[in-house]
């Protein structure tokens, strides 16, 4: 890749970051046009994975192996996956039927041993394993054990609606909730930090794009932007002013 | 007519649903190849999904721009961002680097154009998170209290200016900024996740039993 496209990169990527950006000022074209952009780039990026990782390699290739089992293998899959097409058909549309069906099935019989290896068992796992081995574990490791055992079954107790939640069991629950509490602050503290650091990436970007060496790339713009958002201020306020 | 619009597909289901869960659970040969079919099955019938999916926007924007709606030249660029990412593709066949490590087209469209756009577009979220938290947030219980003091301590405790004010503010405790978070994620936050992934199990397993039962058949849609 030449200097040159390199240079012109770093121009796009500057414009399309301060595009983006200029919303928080309010909704403008830029900004529009960098929406629409990003929806038919990310369209547009998912289509080559496929298209490289699953239809050439799972379809194209075994379809001219010129071996009839493999060629039979990829044909009801394609097939399958060509009835959701009638979904553009009303007529015909239930034959898409099919292929959902085989992907619902599929996925929810898979579904059922990975939710329980997973999200169940490792997760009574990991709170009843620290205590096969309690007593070697130190006061401080033994009181995090006991916190995390009280918690999960104090927050599973809230959400089990069996019997009322009354006197001690509404006690209970309300411990529950409090643990639930902590997880969503810790989940929206989390949330906001990973955001974040996205946007000191976006700001590191566009410092090291307002070099010399990009030609200023990231001020020229932002020069662009506010002269825009002025013209388009003074432009406004004469409109008003004529129609008043 | 009935058998093919409702019968077969909900038998498909079961068959489909019921062996590919015997076969996580029957250590042999036959089942492991069975799953790893079934995989490249899925790969290429969700391959298909996605096809449906852009075809849908695709006519979507198309027919915004015929019939000249309201904003419609916008609608010009989808396909523009579709082709740059689509066109340095086909000529980078699906490559971004180059053998000697420098970048394909494909490479520099993913750089220049998908990444800024995207992690950008992802960036300006932390704006809205805080504005929205800032205006509907209210400190009315104690347990708003413990969910603003758990956000509190993970978002400042894990910048520089947070950690010189807990310093300063709670240095006495000898417990630095990072191992409260540490405690935090690992011990209270770990007891309220457990208890919803557990629960989250359960009403997934529960969900798939009655999809490949047939009781639960919205997605077939109506008819």
């Amino acid at each position: 890749m030449s200097e040159g496209m390199l240079i012109l990169g770093a121009w796009i990527a500057a414009a399309l970051t301060l595009f983006l950006f200029s919303f928080l000022y309010k909704d403008n074209p830029f900004f529009k046009v960098a929406e629409h952009l990003f929806i038919g780039a990310g369209m547009g990026w998912y289509f080559q994975t496929i298209f490289y990782k699953i239809m050439i390699p799972k379809i194209w290739e075994p379809l001219n192996s010129g071996d009839p089992f493999k060629m039979f293998m990829v044909i009801i899959p394609a097939i399958l996956g060509l009835s959701l097409m009638t979904q553009f058909i009303p007529k015909i549309s239930w034959i898409s039927r099919y292929g959902f069906t085989f992907l619902m099935g599929y996925s929810a019989g898979m579904a059922i041993p990975v939710g329980l290896a997973t999200d169940f068992m490792n997760q009574i796992l990991g709170t009843i394993e620290p205590f096969s081995a309690f007593f070697s574990l130190t006061p401080w490791q033994m009181f995090n054990a006991l916190t995390i055992a009280i918690g999960t079954i104090c927050v599973l107790f809230y959400f089990f609606f069996s019997v009322e939640h009354k006197g001690a069991g509404k006690k209970v629950s309300n411990i529950g909730i409090y643990f639930l509490m902590i997880y969503f602050g810790a989940s929206f503290g989390n949330t906001v930090m990973a955001r974040f650091s996205l946007l000191y990436g976006r700001f590191d970007t566009l410092v090291n794009y307002s070099s010399a060496k990009y030609f200023y790339a990231s001020a020229w713009i932002v020069v662009g932007l506010t002269l825009y958002f002025l013209a388009e201020k003074i432009f406004m306020s004469a409109k008003r002013e004529i129609s008043q | 007519m009935k058998l093919f619009k409702k019968n077969i597909p909900l038998a498909i289901v079961l068959v489909f649903g019921l062996v590919s869960l015997a076969s996580y659970y029957v250590p042999n040969r036959m089942s492991e190849d069975y799953l790893e079919v079934m995989n490249a099955w899925e790969n290429i019938v969700s391959a298909f999904g996605f096809f449906l999916g852009l075809i849908s926007l695709f006519y979507a924007h198309y027919m915004k721009i015929r019939k000249k709606a309201d904003g419609w030249g916008y609608s010009l660029f989808v396909y523009i961002g579709f082709l740059m990412m689509v066109i340095p593709a086909i000529i980078s066949h699906g490559k971004q680097l180059n053998p000697d490590a420098s970048l394909t087209w494909l490479g520099w469209a993913f750089r220049y154009l998908y990444n800024p756009l995207s992690a950008t577009m992802f960036s300006i979220l932390a704006f809205y998170i805080i504005s929205t938290a800032y205006r509907s947030f209210r400190i009315k219980s104690l347990q708003a209290f413990v969910l603003f003091v758990a956000a509190f301590v993970l978002i400042l405790g894990r910048i520089p200016v947070g950690q010189m004010i807990w310093d300063w503010a709670l240095g006495f405790t000898k417990v630095t900024a990072g191992e409260a978070i540490d405690w935090i994620i690992g011990v209270p936050s770990t007891a309220g996740k457990r208890g919803i992934m557990i629960g989250v199990a359960i009403g997934a397993v529960v969900t798939s039993l009655k999809i490949i039962f047939g009781i639960e058949r919205q997605y077939m849609g109506k008819d």
